[in-house]
C-alpha cells in the first residue's frame, strides 16, 4: 500500500523536481562591489535589503536588491564584507568577499590607478594598450553584463537535481533501512 | 519549509538538535521490525515529495508528505523523516546539517502529533471515513509544520505572527493536496489491507 501511496504521490506531481536553495555570490566591480541574489531555480530576489557588516558585526551599510537580484555595495573600509539578506521564511542569503579583494578596490591596484588622459597629457606613462581608464571601464562593465546571463546559468546548473542524484538518494534510504532491519532481525534471533 | 544555515540563533539550533535527537531515539525504539520497511518506503516517499517544487506565486512550495508518515509510523516517523532530510541536505544542499536538528523536528513532531491524534479515527469505521480523518490529519501536520517553522523563526528573533502568516499562506495550497493525497492513501490501504493500521498500531503501543 506505500508503495502504491508513493506511485500515487509521484502520479499527482507532474513537474520536475526543482531545488529552492538561495544562492549569493560577490565580485569586485570596479570601484564598488557588485552581488547577486537569487533562488536555485533561477528566480531572483527582488527588492530585497542587503546588510553589510564587517567580521567584528559592525554594520557597514545597507543596499537594495534590484529587479534582477542584483545589489551594488560602495566599500569604504578595506575589511572583510559579509553581505546578508534575510529573504524571509527561513531563507538567509549569505556572501562573503575577502579583505584583499575589497582592499584591491580600494587601493585602486596599478592597472586601475593608470593616468586617464592618454590625450590630454602626452607626459604621463600610455595607459595599458592605450585605453583610457573610462574606456577600461567600459569594457570591463561590458564584460561583466556579457558574462552575467552565463554566471546564473552555471549557478543554476550547479544546483540541478539530477534524476540519477534522487536515485541514489533512494538507494541510500533503501540501504540505511535494509540496515536496520538486517540489524533488527539478527537481534530477534538472538533473542 | 527547510530552514537554511544561518538563519536561527544558537540556542534555537542546539535545543533542536536536543529535541530531535530524543524523538530519534524514542522512534528508533518503537521502529519494530514489522514497521522497518515502511518507515524506509515512507522516508524514500518524503525524500522525494519534498525534491518536487510547486512555483506558486512569487514563492514555490513543495510537498512534505510528513502526515502519512506520522498516521503510518507514529513516533518512528522521527528517525524515517530524519534520514530523508539528512539526505536532502547532503545530496542538494536543501537546510542544512547546523539546522538539521530543528528541520527534523519541525516537521516529524507534527507527523507524530498527527498520528497521535487522528492514528486511531482512520483505523475505526468505514475506510470512507478513514479517509476524512486521514486528509484532516494530512492537513494538520502541514499547518503545525508552519506553525513550528514561524516559532523557530521566531525564537531567533523574528517576529512570530508576520512569519507565521508568510510560511501559513504559502502552504495553504500544500495543505490541500497533502490532504488530499494523505486521504485517498489511507482510503487505498483501508481499502486493500485494512489491517495495516491495526497491526502496526498494536505493534506501536
Amino acid at each position: 500500500m506505500k508503495r502504491l501511496a508513493l506511485i500515487a504521490a509521484l502520479l499527482a506531481l507532474p513537474l520536475p523536481a526543482q531545488a529552492h536553495k538561495v544562492i549569493a555570490a560577490v565580485f569586485p566591480s570596479g570601484s564598488s562591489i557588485e552581488g547577486e541574489i537569487g533562488f536555485s531555480n533561477g528566480d531572483m530576489a527582488v527588492g530585497e535589503e542587503v546588510i553589510v557588516t564587517a567580521p567584528d558585526g559592525t554594520e557597514l551599510g545597507r543596499t537594495v536588491t534590484d529587479a534582477d537580484g542584483f545589489f551594488v555595495f560602495t566599500p569604504e573600509k578595506p575589511v572583510e564584507h559579509r553581505f546578508r539578506a534575510d529573504l524571509g521564511a527561513g531563507h538567509v542569503a549569505e556572501a562573503t568577499l575577502p579583505a584583499e579583494e575589497v582592499a584591491a578596490i580600494l587601493g585602486k591596484p596599478v592597472i586601475e590607478a593608470a593616468p586617464p588622459a592618454v590625450a590630454t597629457d602626452a607626459s604621463e606613462p600610455v595607459a595599458v594598450a592605450g585605453l583610457t581608464a573610462e574606456e577600461r571601464d567600459f569594457i570591463a562593465e561590458t564584460v561583466r553584463d556579457e558574462i552575467r546571463p552565463l554566471r546564473r546559468e552555471i549557478a543554476a546548473y550547479k544546483e540541478k537535481n539530477d534524476f540519477q542524484t534522487i536515485l541514489g538518494g533512494l538507494g541510500y534510504i533503501l540501504g540505511l533501512f535494509g540496515l536496520a532491519f538486517y540489524i533488527a532481525a539478527r537481534r530477534k534471533m538472538a533473542a | 519549509m527547510h530552514i537554511v544555515d544561518g538563519a536561527l540563533s544558537n540556542p534555537v539550533v542546539i535545543g533542536g538538535a536536543v529535541l530531535a535527537a530524543g524523538g530519534i531515539a524514542y522512534g528508533l525504539r518503537s521502529l519494530t521490525m514489522e514497521r522497518i520497511p515502511a518507515a524506509g518506503v515512507l522516508s524514500a516517499s518524503f525524500f522525494v515529495a519534498s525534491l518536487v517544487h510547486v512555483p506558486i506565486g512569487p514563492s514555490s512550495v513543495h510537498l512534505i508528505m510528513n502526515g502519512l508518515a506520522g498516521l503510518v509510523l507514529g513516533w518512528a516517523a522521527f528517525p524515517a523523516l530524519f534520514v530523508g532530510l539528512l539526505l536532502q541536505a547532503v545530496f542538494f544542499g536543501f537546510g542544512g546539517l547546523t539546522v538539521l536538528g530543528v528541520n527534523t523536528l519541525n516537521i516529524a513532531l507534527p507527523a507524530v502529533l498527527a498520528g497521535l491524534l487522528f492514528g486511531r479515527l482512520i483505523s475505526r469505521g468505514t475506510p470512507l471515513t478513514g479517509a476524512v480523518w486521514g486528509a484532516v490529519g494530512g492537513t494538520f501536520s502541514i499547518a503545525a509544520t508552519t506553525g513550528l517553522v514561524a516559532l523557530s523563526l521566531a525564537l531567533s528573533g523574528d517576529a512570530f505572527i508576520p512569519a507565521a502568516k508568510l510560511v501559513f499562506i504559502a502552504h495553504i495550497p500544500v495543505m490541500i493536496i497533502e490532504g488530499l493525497l494523505t486521504g485517498f492513501a489511507v482510503l487505498l490501504a483501508r481499502k486493500v489491507k485494512p489491517d495495516l493500521f491495526h497491526a502496526l498500531q498494536r505493534s506501536a503501543a
